[in-house]
């Protein structure tokens, strides 16, 4: 059983390309171990199985650890740079949210299609202030305010949506099946490409994802509130400052005055006190991160967060 | 890494460390910065998380500073003779299946003094776990040559420093047939939680080993600086990569590797003693 390929609008990405008779352009954007590259490698055999020349370069090398992981890929009869100048994507697809936010600039201004998961995936660099509840430096925009910016906009969350399907690493192609809507190739033969791309044993979940991703913007197409539907899924838990609490609870008579706690402390908020005793110098700077607690050989320090701070874990 | 399942059933809320404690023993008589403690936590955490009950639990240990380790625990514990807890615990486990049986014993215990129950405790693989606590020297009594202790570094029997290579009990214990090995620090314990977790869910024989510090007798001795530094030099020491098989690692290496290093499904002793048609027959 293949998705439904009669859908109600033409491919509008590469409508325009053509009417130009100029290269396709995809802009593919995320963090690593996201599956960007993957995209990328479908998306060009498959335009070159239609006969299309290709051009693909990526920036993978700093993504281990979260880092920016971007793909360009150029394809059409005559291709000549490898990149995609500012605006003049057709398709931005965003596997992360903020990454997505980034690269709006590249985006073809009026006709480009922007296709993102509204999934976050925070940095530790966005977390400045280590406190509970404390403000990050993440992208403030909510989904609405971007898909109203951007000619056409697909905001899914296609992370929940893979794991719903049983395989949280399959949110690429959802947004692999959200793409093909927008491409002139057909389902069945995204599906093939996929099938030689992904890890043996996961070709049907992977199907069944893409599917859904085709299903997702096929009924944005009809319903636009539908297209808003998971804009505000997984907001992380707002805490206000009143309701993060953490404290220390130091026991004098198991305490041995090792000094692990004070010199192991990331704020640096515990001291020994004259008695050789830890004490807590800082209430302000401690986050109750509990590396205190762990690390007391002696049992001595308890870290004590009050239930709006555990569920904000 | 995989979440081990809970016993059907048990509701875990926060870990209180108080409600697994001998509290009319504390404080325990193990010295400031000592690692034992952190380790004494991590399974006490680990127990916590998979759900055991504590009249199920049974924690034997031997001599040593280790064996001390286990008095402070509220459960069944067993404070045996040295180098023999593993030889205590096979016969209680063989006795009483339903038990959790995790036996503490120290380097110079399980490697030295009980050196031949550790092999033959590995060799048969019933279902307990060993955790080894090692802290390279025998520090109840004054700070001897251990088995572990590296090389030229100073202590009590070896003034002008030891001259013994190092046993790397890990490959020792999976080479003798253990079915679940692993090594890890006192400095990660939330990972060492994880291991120790891993180790007590799996079916046969699990060695853990956990680095632990020496700090008042060790560590004063070889001049390794105060408990925050001898437990910070476990980051330089240590190379959190598992390897898939011990045997591949140098004998003494510089670097020590922590993590899983043999996940096997070997048949289990006690499942095998009590299928014989004599035993069927009683």
């Amino acid at each position: 059983m293949t998705a439904d390929t009669s859908l109600d609008e033409p491919a509008e990405a590469t409508r325009e390309a053509s009417r130009a008779d100029r290269p396709t352009n995809i802009l593919i954007v995320g963090v690593g171990g996201q599956g960007v590259i993957m995209i990328s490698k479908v998306l060009a055999l498959l335009s070159q199985m239609h006969g299309a020349e290709v051009k693909q370069s990526e920036v993978h090398g700093m993504a281990k650890r979260g880092g920016v992981v971007f793909s360009h890929v150029r394809y059409g009869k005559k291709v000549w740079s490898p990149t995609i100048a500012k605006g003049e994507a057709d398709v931005l697809i965003a596997l992360e949210w903020a990454e997505g936010l980034r690269w709006l600039d590249f985006l073809r201004p009026g006709t480009g299609v922007f296709v993102s998961d509204t999934r976050k995936i925070v940095p530790p660099f966005a977390c400045r202030n280590r406190k509970f509840g404390a403000d990050r430096a993440y992208a403030k925009e909510t989904p609405a305010e971007i898909v109203s910016r951007v000619g056409n906009g697909y905001v899914l969350d296609a992370t929940g949506a893979a794991e719903d399907l049983g395989n949280t690493r399959a949110a690429n192609t959802v947004l692999l099946g959200a793409l093909s809507t927008t491409l002139e190739f057909p389902a069945e033969e995204w599906e093939n490409v996929i099938d030689q791309f992904v890890p043996k044993g996961t070709q049907e979940v992977n199907r069944e994802a893409f599917r859904y991703g085709r299903d997702w913007v096929e009924k944005a197409r009809r319903d636009p509130a539908f297209g808003l539907s998971d804009a505000n899924a997984y907001e992380a838990p707002v805490l206000l400052p009143g309701e993060v609490d953490v404290e220390l609870e130091i026991n004098e008579t198991w305490c041995k005055g090792c000094d692990i706690c004070v010199k192991l402390c990331p704020e640096r908020c515990l001291a020994l006190s004259e008695k050789h005793k830890a004490t807590l110098k800082n209430p302000a700077a401690c986050t109750g991160c509990r590396v205190c607690e762990w690390l007391c050989p002696d049992f001595a320090i308890r870290v004590k967060r009050t239930a709006a701070a555990e569920a904000a874990e | 890494m995989n979440e081990v399942a809970t016993v059907a059933g048990a509701e875990t809320g926060p870990f209180e460390i108080r409600d697994y404690l001998r509290l009319e023993l504390m404080p325990h008589f193990m010295c400031p910065g000592c690692g034992h403690g952190i380790a004494l936590r991590a399974l006490l955490w680990a127990v916590h998380e998979l759900g055991i009950e504590k009249d199920k639990l049974a924690v034997v240990s031997g001599i040593g500073c280790s064996g001390r380790v286990g008095a402070y625990i509220d459960a069944n514990t067993f404070h045996t003779t040295h180098g023999r807890p593993l030889a205590f615990a096979t016969g209680l486990k063989l006795a009483r299946p339903d038990l959790t049986v995790v036996v503490i014993s120290g380097d110079g215990d399980s490697l030295a003094i009980g050196g031949n129950h550790l092999i033959h405790a590995c060799r048969r693989n019933l279902d307990m776990t060993l955790l080894m606590l090692n802290n390279e020297v025998y520090g109840m009594t004054g700070g001897q040559v251990s088995p572990t202790t590296s090389e030229h570094r100073l202590t009590t029997t070896t003034p002008t420093g030891n001259v013994e290579p190092v046993f790397d009990a890990c490959r020792l214990a999976a080479a003798s047939g253990a079915s679940f090995v692993g090594r890890e620090v006192t400095l990660q314990a939330p990972a060492l939680k994880n291991l120790v977790k891993k180790a007590i869910a799996h079916n046969g024989f699990s060695f853990v080993e956990v680095m632990s510090d020496c700090t008042e007798i060790y560590g004063r001795k070889n001049d390794l600086g105060e408990s925050p530094e001898m437990i910070l030099s476990q980051k330089a020491d240590m190379r959190p990569e598992a390897f898939g098989n011990v045997a591949d690692q140098p004998f003494r290496p510089h670097r020590l590797a922590t993590g899983v290093f043999a996940e096997l499904d070997r048949p289990e002793y006690g499942a095998v003693y009590r299928a014989q048609p004599a035993f069927r027959k009683g």
